[in-house]
């Protein structure tokens, strides 16, 4: 089921082999107060023979999802890829693909990151946080990728880890921030370890000083995450209009919400002739 | 630095000075239209120990009742809605649910249901409702306001039985909440009592904590006063004093600490001791006016002390701060007010609301 609300998530935690540190930090996400969480596995692609991980099943890693601070329901966690490309070639929309909930990429170069706002099949842009960003944000491919729903994603823990780091981060991100005025923007951990983060309000905080206002900044961690989620599911469909599922155990269907949806437009027009 | 770091998210505080046996005063109202609080803190300087009085009257206090996941249309049922909803003392909040994430309900004594619903919820509801004041970019959230003492809201209206099947059918909304109703010499609770052993429920006394602040030093103030001058200080430092105060923060500014810096605003003068004094709980209204009754009496006899404070906290979650205006929680959602109340039964209000929030009255 989708989430509805606009909950917290963090949409970039990283894939460790280390089983125990994984649950460590989806444990410390869930005490935060995140709803949603994904687990990043990272496509390099610059070698010769790019293999593309499989997502690890979830019922793996927990018998039972922790539970959300102050919630009774437990955390969601996702599978995400992340191709990291450096010539066009290397985003190639496969069935492996289709395993995970969210792709995203990694553009090394102008070029690709034109391709990636204005064509490529993903979820999330990343915004190089390591480094100078070697190009610069243009308007026309930025504003396709907002038009065409595609996030730009900033990655807050190098930020945290180094003070050089922070340097480049808030540099690009200003950088960003220019072009595309708070629009599309979400903010995640990338973390390793369960130290590396922070709690859903204090990153909107952080969110400032990477130029977000308050509202946008909020929405980075929130609102925006959730139309990232709600995208990924829609990739997996027939333009977002036909999706099959496993038939599902007890009554509510997606035909019960299509009625619901039916009876609710005469109703209301009801309600305003009586006044 | 950019500017925008620099600037402080809004915040409102509106202060006004007046005297109790002034006919014109308003304090009783703002009081009243305060709903949902979840805290009240009285500071009494030189004072050693609560005085039983204004112990007395917190014993009186109403209790509360948390009831889990309890359907909001049961409050609708015939009975319970001519009983209890409409009977002018009755308020009931969703507990754990946040406003900035969840669908957040409250009944207000005036018998209005407030819902602050996001967009899925609000579009199965199909209720009437607005688009919530402080949205960002795109509508998230929607606020349905009901008046259920309205004509067409009476049990068999058509209106009435579109909002039962809205909530009973198409959204069955349900969640645990916080509930305390001021019994009436006619209504002995009965028909509350029905609804809820229906579910699981625990019944709550509020908590009074008191702590004794030893040598502190505390600001002078002047009733006549009120912006602060070399002689008394300002609303916006005495309120971070309280608050310090309240949290246990040393004022002292010691070379060797590390963990404040804070400073007693000028001019203070040393309080031997004084009276810190807590209660928690689901608190509403009519109990907190009669404490400031009370409190107004605390200078019949003659103190040491010029000066009380009593602050009242309303919850982040509410959707609601004083009357229907709308609150929202952007970074903290803090809405309170503050009485300083003077030997002269002068008194200076002070009502404060964070970002997402409509001006106090």
């Amino acid at each position: 089921m989708v989430c509805k609300m606009a909950m917290f998530m963090d949409l970039n935690i990283s894939f460790t082999k280390d089983k125990k540190t994984l649950q460590n930090i989806i444990e410390t996400a869930a005490h935060l107060g995140y709803s949603t969480v994904a687990i990043n596995y990272t496509l390099e692609s610059q070698q010769k023979k790019p293999e593309i991980p499989k997502p690890a099943s979830i019922s793996d890693l927990f018998d039972k999802l922790p539970v959300v601070q102050g919630r009774s329901r437990p955390i969601k966690v996702l599978n995400r890829l992340t191709v990291v490309a450096t010539d066009p070639s290397h985003f190639r929309p496969t069935s492996e693909y289709k395993l995970f909930d969210l792709v995203a990429v990694h553009p090394k170069t102008e070029k690709i990151f034109h391709a990636a706002c204005m064509t490529f099949e993903a979820d999330i842009i990343c915004v190089t946080v390591t480094e100078k960003q070697p190009f610069h944000f243009k308007r026309a491919p930025v504003n396709g990728a907002i038009d065409r729903g595609v996030f730009f994603e900033i990655i807050y823990t190098p930020a945290i880890r180094d003070s050089t780091m922070r340097r480049y981060t808030i540099g690009n991100s200003l950088g960003l921030m220019e072009t595309c005025k708070g629009k599309g923007v979400i903010l995640s951990s990338g973390a390793e370890k369960p130290l590396e983060l922070r709690g859903p309000y204090d990153i909107a905080n952080l969110g400032i000083l990477f130029g977000l206002s308050e509202g946008d900044a909020k929405a980075a961690v929130s609102t925006n995450c959730r139309s990232v989620v709600l995208g990924g599911e829609t990739r997996t469909t027939a333009f977002g209009i036909i999706h099959t599922v496993k038939k599902p155990p007890s009554a509510p269907t997606p035909s019960d919400k299509d009625e619901s949806g039916e009876t609710d437009n005469p109703a209301s027009k009801r309600a305003k002739m009586e006044q | 630095m950019s500017p925008e770091l620099e600037r402080c998210s809004r915040n409102l505080l509106i202060c006004e000075k007046s005297n109790f046996r002034d006919e014109r005063a308003r304090y009783d109202i703002h009081v009243s239209k305060h709903f949902f609080n979840y805290k009240l803190s009285m500071v009494i300087p030189e004072c050693a120990s609560l005085p039983a009085c204004i112990a007395g009257v917190i014993q009186t206090f109403s209790s509360y009742y948390r009831v889990r996941d309890l359907p909001v249309y049961k409050f609708l049922q015939e009975d319970i809605l001519q009983k209890v909803v409409k009977n002018g003392h009755f308020y009931a909040l969703s507990y754990n649910t946040r406003i900035d994430e969840d669908n957040t309900i409250a009944f207000l004594p005036s018998g209005h249901l407030i819902m602050s619903v996001n967009k899925d919820t609000y579009e199965q509801l199909g209720l009437e409702g607005k688009p919530s004041q402080y949205t960002h970019r795109k509508v998230q959230r929607y606020v349905v306001n009901v008046d259920l003492t309205d004509k067409s809201m009476t049990p068999g209206a058509k209106t009435y039985q579109r909002l039962i099947t809205s909530l009973k059918e198409w959204v069955p909304l349900k969640s645990d909440f916080l509930i305390s109703m001021k019994m009436t010499a006619e209504d002995d609770g009965g028909a509350l009592q029905t609804l809820l052993s229906q579910y699981s429920f625990e019944e709550y006394r509020p908590t009074l904590q008191t702590h004794t602040l030893k040598e502190t030093p505390c600001p002078s103030l002047h009733s006549s006063n009120l912006h602060g001058d070399e002689k008394s200080c300002d609303a916006h430092r005495f309120l971070e004093w309280l608050g310090a105060v309240s949290m246990d923060i040393s004022c002292n500014n010691e070379a060797s600490s590390f963990l404040s810096t804070y400073v007693c605003p000028e001019p203070w003068s040393s309080m031997s001791q004084g009276l810190l004094c807590t209660v928690t709980g689901f608190l509403i209204p009519e109990d907190i006016h009669s404490l400031l009754l009370e409190l107004r009496h605390y200078f019949d006899q003659p103190k040491f002390t010029s000066w009380l404070s009593i602050t009242v906290h309303g919850f982040a979650d509410s959707p609601v701060s004083w009357g229907m205006t709308e609150h929202g929680f952007l970074k903290g959602g803090e809405n309170f007010y503050n009485f300083v109340c003077f030997e002269n039964q002068d008194y200076w209000l002070h009502m404060a609301t964070g970002s997402h929030d409509g001006c106090p009255p």
